[in-house]
Parts: C-alpha cells; sequence; structure tokens
C-alpha cells in the first residue's frame, strides 16, 4: 500500500500551497520530447480562461530516464503573446513527483488525486504528456462543465483517425455504452474533467492496486463515474495527435489491463447495468469541426498472421472460454483464414458474441483471468484486421456507422450476456432464442 | 497297509478339517467385513452425489487452478468428495478385512500402511501441486509465445508441463523413498541431458533459428516505426 501515502516532497508542497481551486495532472515516463508543449498549452489555457482561480499544475512521473521532469519544470510559458483579456491573479504553481506504488498511469493519477484532495480543489483536469495537438482551449473545455454547469466527469470527445483506437472503438466503448447505457464516445481517452466530489470518490477506493494501477485507469474513472450516478458529460477536442509509439509493444499486457478493468467494474456494478436497456447520448459542449488527420499505415498481414496462430494454437483455451457456438464459428473463420482467405469476415455478430462470453468466462472462471484475457490478443487483432479491410475506402463518417451498428449489436445481446452471465439453464433457453430470432 | 493308508488319510483330513474351521470363519468374516464395506462405500458415494451441493468449493477449485487438473477444467467438488469418501471406506475395509487374520503378516502389512499413511499423503500433494503448477505454467507459455510470435508455442507448453510433472514424480518418489536413486538418477540424466541438448543446439542449429527470429523481431519493430502513429486505446 506504499502508493496510499503521498511522498514528502508532495506533502510538503501541499503544506506550502494549502489550496487551489484547479489541479492539472500530468502523468509521465520518458515523455520529455513532449511534454514541455504539454505543459505550455496547460498554462496558457489556465492564463486564459481561469485567470481568477489558482492553479496548480503536477507532473506525475514513473522514474523517467530521460529528464522528463527537468522538462516540465523548466518549460518556458511566456504569455504576454496570449493575448489575455485578464492578468492572472497569480501564476499556476508547477510541481514534478515521482510517485511510489505499482508502476503505471493509474498510480500516476493516484497521487494527483490525492493532492487535489489535499488541496481542496473545486476540479481537476488530467492530460496526457505524450499528446502533439493539445491546446489551451482543452483546459477550458474540460473544466469549465464542471466549474460552472455543476457535471462531475466530462469525457474527451476527438477527431481520430478511422483506424486508431481500435480497443475503444471495437471493445471499450460499445460494451461500457451498452451496460450502463450512457453514450461515451471516448471512455479511455486519457484527458478528463473531474469535480471535487467524484475525485473524493475516486480517493477513497480500495481497489488502487488492480489493473487500474496501469492502463485500467481510464475505463474505472468513466464506469465510476457513470455507475455511481454522478453528472457525465463530453466535450469536443478537436484532433488527438499524440507522440510516435510502437503500436506493437505491450498490446497483450494493454488490452488485459483495459479489459480486465471493464471485467472487473461489470462484476461490481451488476445490479446497475443488469437494469439498464439501451443507451442515450451523453450531453457534448464545443464547437465541432472538421480536421485534417494523418494517414496512419497499419500493418494487417501481420494482425491475420497473429489470428491465424491463435486458431492453430489456442482451441483448448478458446474452447473454454467460449460458448460452444461461438467457438465453432470462430474456429470456421479460422479454417478459412488458415486456407488463405484474405476476404475474411469476423462480423458484428461473432465479434459481440465473443467478447461477451469472455465477459462471462471472466465471471465464472473456466481457466485462470490472466490467461483468459491475454488469450483474447488474437481474436482482437483478427477483429482488428477483418475491420480494417472492411473499411479500406470508407469515410469516417462510414467507419463511424459501422461502429454504431457494433454498438447496436451489443445493445440488442445484451440479453444474451445477462442470460449467461446470471444463470447457465436460462441461458442455453435465451440462446436458443436469439438463434431462432437471427435465423 | 490299508491301515497306514487309512490313517495317512485320516490324518490329511484331519488337517484339512483343521484349516477349514481355523481360516474358513476368519475368510468369511473378512469378505463380510469387506463386502460390507464396499456397500457402506457405494451407499455413502451415492448420498454424498445427491447431498453435496459444493458450490463454494467448485468456485474456490476454479479460482485456485485445481479444477483443470481435469483436462476440461471442470473437476467438482461433490464428485471429490464423493469419491474419495468411497475409496477411503473401501481401503479401510480392506485393511479391516486383513487384520481378522491376526497373523504376524498382516499385522506387518497393516504397521507398513499406517506408518505409510502421512509419507503418501505429502507424496500425493506434491503430486497435486506439481499437476496444478504444469497446468499453470503450460498455459502461461503456450499464450505468452503465441502472443509473442514464438516459435512452436503448443510443443513449448507441453516441454514446460512434462518437466515440471517429472519433477513432482521425483520429489513425491524421494518423499516416499520409493526407489529413490533411480529417480534421483533419472532426474539428474534428465536435466543434465537437457542443458546439454540446448547447449548442442545453440551451438549448431538453434543459434541460427533464434538468430533469425530476433532479426525478425527488429525488422518488426523497425516496420512498427512507420506506422507509430495508431494507437490501440
Amino acid at each position: 500500500m506504499e502508493g496510499a501515502r503521498l511522498p514528502v516532497e508532495a506533502d510538503r508542497a501541499v503544506d506550502a500551497i494549502r489550496h487551489a481551486d484547479i489541479v492539472i495532472g500530468i502523468p509521465s515516463y520518458n515523455n520529455a520530447r513532449t511534454i514541455a508543449h504539454v505543459v505550455q498549452a496547460v498554462y496558457a489555457g489556465l492564463a486564459k480562461y481561469f485567470p481568477q482561480l489558482t492553479a496548480v499544475v503536477i507532473n506525475s512521473d514513473c522514474g523517467s530516464t530521460d529528464d522528463t521532469r527537468n522538462a516540465v519544470l523548466s518549460a518556458q510559458v511566456e504569455d504576454n503573446h496570449l493575448m489575455l483579456v485578464s492578468t492572472p491573479l497569480m501564476n499556476a504553481h508547477r510541481l514534478s513527483f515521482p510517485y511510489h506504488g505499482v508502476p503505471g498511469k493509474g498510480s500516476a493519477f493516484r497521487l494527483v488525486f490525492r493532492m487535489a484532495t489535499n488541496l481542496h480543489a473545486k476540479a481537476c483536469a488530467v492530460v496526457d504528456s505524450d499528446l502533439r495537438s493539445i491546446t489551451p482551449e482543452w483546459i477550458d473545455m474540460l473544466l469549465r462543465p464542471i466549474l460552472f454547469a455543476d457535471y462531475d466527469f466530462v469525457a474527451p470527445y476527438y477527431q481520430r483517425h478511422t483506424y486508431d483506437g481500435t480497443i475503444t472503438n471495437s471493445i471499450v466503448y460499445p460494451l461500457t455504452r451498452s451496460l450502463y447505457g450512457v453514450r461515451v464516445r471516448q471512455p479511455i481517452g486519457g484527458e478528463f474533467g473531474m469535480s471535487a466530489r467524484l475525485i473524493a470518490r475516486y480517493v477513497e477506493r480500495d481497489d488502487w492496486e488492480t489493473d487500474i494501477a496501469r492502463y485500467g485507469i481510464d475505463i474505472w474513472m468513466t464506469t465510476v463515474a457513470i455507475a455511481e450516478g454522478f453528472r457525465v458529460c463530453q466535450s469536443f477536442l478537436g484532433a488527438k495527435l499524440h507522440d510516435t509509439r510502437d503500436p506493437s509493444s505491450d498490446l497483450s499486457a494493454m488490452l488485459q489491463q483495459v479489459v480486465g478493468s471493464v471485467f472487473m467494474l461489470m462484476e461490481e456494478y451488476q445490479p446497475v447495468w443488469q437494469s439498464k436497456i439501451g443507451s442515450e447520448p451523453a450531453e457534448l459542449f464545443g464547437f465541432q469541426f472538421d480536421v485534417g488527420l494523418d494517414p496512419i499505415r497499419v500493418n494487417v498481414d501481420r494482425m491475420v498472421q497473429s489470428f491465424r496462430r491463435g486458431c492453430h494454437e489456442l482451441g483448448e483455451v478458446w474452447a473454454l472460454a467460449l460458448q460452444p457456438q461461438t467457438y465453432a464459428d470462430v474456429r470456421k473463420l479460422g479454417r478459412c483464414v488458415c486456407a488463405g482467405d484474405a476476404t475474411f469476415q469476423m462480423g458484428d455478430d461473432l465479434w459481440t458474441r465473443v467478447v461477451l462470453d469472455y465477459c462471462c468466462a471472466y465471471r465464472k472462471h473456466p481457466l485462470f483471468r490472466g490467461h483468459l484475457l491475454q488469450s483474447l490478443t488474437p481474436l482482437y487483432l483478427g477483429r482488428v484486421a477483418s475491420f480494417v479491410r472492411e473499411n479500406e475506402s470508407f469515410e469516417s463518417d462510414e467507419v463511424e456507422q459501422k461502429i454504431e451498428r457494433l454498438c447496436i449489436s451489443f445493445e440488442n445481446l445484451k440479453p444474451y450476456l445477462k442470460a449467461q452471465w446470471n444463470d447457465e439453464a436460462r441461458f442455453h433457453a435465451v440462446e436458443r432464442e436469439v438463434g431462432d430470432t437471427a435465423q | 497297509m490299508i491301515e497306514t493308508l487309512r490313517t495317512i488319510l485320516e490324518g490329511a483330513l484331519e488337517r484339512l478339517h483343521n484349516h477349514i474351521t481355523t481360516y474358513l470363519p476368519a475368510i468369511l468374516a473378512a469378505l463380510t467385513l469387506m463386502l460390507s464395506a464396499w456397500l457402506i462405500a457405494w451407499i455413502a458415494r451415492w448420498l454424498l452425489y445427491r447431498i453435496i451441493k459444493g458450490k463454494a468449493i467448485d468456485r474456490f477449485l476454479r479460482q485456485s487452478g485445481l479444477a483443470f487438473m481435469h483436462g476440461s477444467g471442470r473437476l467438482r467438488a461433490t464428485k471429490m468428495v464423493a469419491e474419495s469418501v468411497y475409496w477411503g471406506i473401501l481401503f479401510t475395509g480392506l485393511l479391516m478385512g486383513i487384520n481378522v487374520f491376526n497373523t504376524d503378516l498382516t499385522t506387518q502389512i497393516i504397521q507398513s500402511f499406517v506408518f505409510l499413511l502421512p509419507k503418501l499423503a505429502m507424496a500425493g500433494l506434491i503430486l497435486l501441486g506439481g499437476v496444478w503448477l504444469s497446468q499453470y505454467l503450460g498455459r502461461s507459455m503456450l499464450v505468452w509465445a503465441v502472443n509473442e510470435d514464438f516459435p512452436s508455442p503448443r510443443r513449448l507448453a507441453v516441454v514446460v508441463r512434462i518437466m515440471i510433472m517429472f519433477v513432482a514424480v521425483v520429489v513425491a518418489a524421494y518423499q516416499l523413498e520409493f526407489a529413490r536413486p533411480v529417480f534421483l538418477t533419472a532426474f539428474i540424466l534428465v536435466a543434465g541431458g537437457a542443458v546439454l541438448t540446448v547447449s548442442m543446439a545453440v551451438a549448431s542449429g538453434l543459434r541460427t533459428e533464434l538468430r533469425r527470429y530476433f532479426d525478425k523481431k527488429g525488422e518488426d519493430a523497425a516496420q512498427s516505426e512507420e506506422r507509430s502513429l495508431w494507437s490501440h486505446l
């Protein structure tokens, strides 16, 4: 429980500053290349939009070796070019601490949230440290609904490339939306605004030592806010462009942590999601505009190869994780891929059943949860490959419509999920019913 | 002559009679005990299958991974308890049946068994742990190797399972003091052989294979640099 305590220097900083209206958190790990730009944008945003409020910018670092913390503390912020209407009462404090405990984004946020609570902040926002497209307006859009419209949680709403955010588009958004009945388009976006009430709730929870401490933090924050009835909205932030990274590095761990967190929260909030039917859009603030996005190259062949390997090797695991019909359909698809069918498609219905079967397998423990979640990676890559091939020639609006259709598929199959989740006997009756309807 | 023959026959018949009167009641008693034990064991098993639901134990078996010792992962508490009780009663009946004879040999058998029981239990636990560990690590290796694009994931998983089970069997045999030198020698031979095989493989072909694998990983990483604006999250 090392992460439960604030580092000594953070405690000292809280004692010295005592109070801040706004706290901005920036988690980092070896982001010296981009973090100065993020700090400048945050400072400009605070000076331009909240000049009457006191603020603290906290960089919570995971032991970077590339001088990230120095980049934060030495970033030049000149507000004489910002054409400010009001002069800020005082400059925002700038702090940078290494956090303790489990290494990961969640632990970094924990430090920020605890400091925000101790500083009695009215609002808190977090932004990623690898952003290239952040502007001062992001700070306004993330904090204004909290400070002036009584919202508790502001999720980002970006324009992204059609292939960008595939875990979001193919699993987290459709599943969260169908479960909790609120359409938050970027539930794991990375940039959020939160009220003091919600921060206090986050801090008092006791699941910080789980996957929440790592990549699971974003979906955890969104789910807690929605499921516990906090007021949730979205803000349009424009394009999301981040620093270059290797998309295949840590994919399996990333998927395990994010999806594992969704499933873990499903167990906790079972009474909430079981009573929800359909979904409603969350309020969206901000003026929407089209943005030109950099093209993204995706290596489909590599993903197909991974799916093919999964079909060859992971049969014993998938057979335990998936329902017999779903497994039979996956095997059929696997045979097509192994036979060299380049046009294979993992349709919405099959993919939805795969994800929902994994939800129930996570609950029922037919095998270790770690193995279960890691075995999802080849299936996920198969779905992404199928999605990319299917949408190669489509515009982003058309792709968005397809994602919408996937979400509807998740919503339609919610009775299948509930039946399987609650009772195996009842599940088989519903499965037959769903099968009959499909025919 | 006839008198001698009659005496011998009468002596033989008397000895047979003596043997029968000495051992038959004991044999009958032993058979009755064993039959009763089998009957009680059968009834106990029948009842236990109907009485015990064991959902909490089933959950524990799944969560601890013990359920996976049965290949399908469907090992159930009811079955475990019922079968353990069945075989326990049956075995106790067998020992009681043997004890009826009250000879030096039977007493020695029972004493040996009673002394062996704790070692048997410990060896059983070691084997159980070995099975659990081999299942867990074998599957970990399988999933990891698939996700990391490592060659022959299933074979690697099988190797891991066999190695762990082999170690468990050696330790269990050592615990039972059963053919210690044989198992120890076998273990040393296998372990030494494995090290030697790996060394020779690395020295010859495997080194090239590994280089090829890591080169491919390097190429993939280089390729991914080109498309690195893509984020899964």
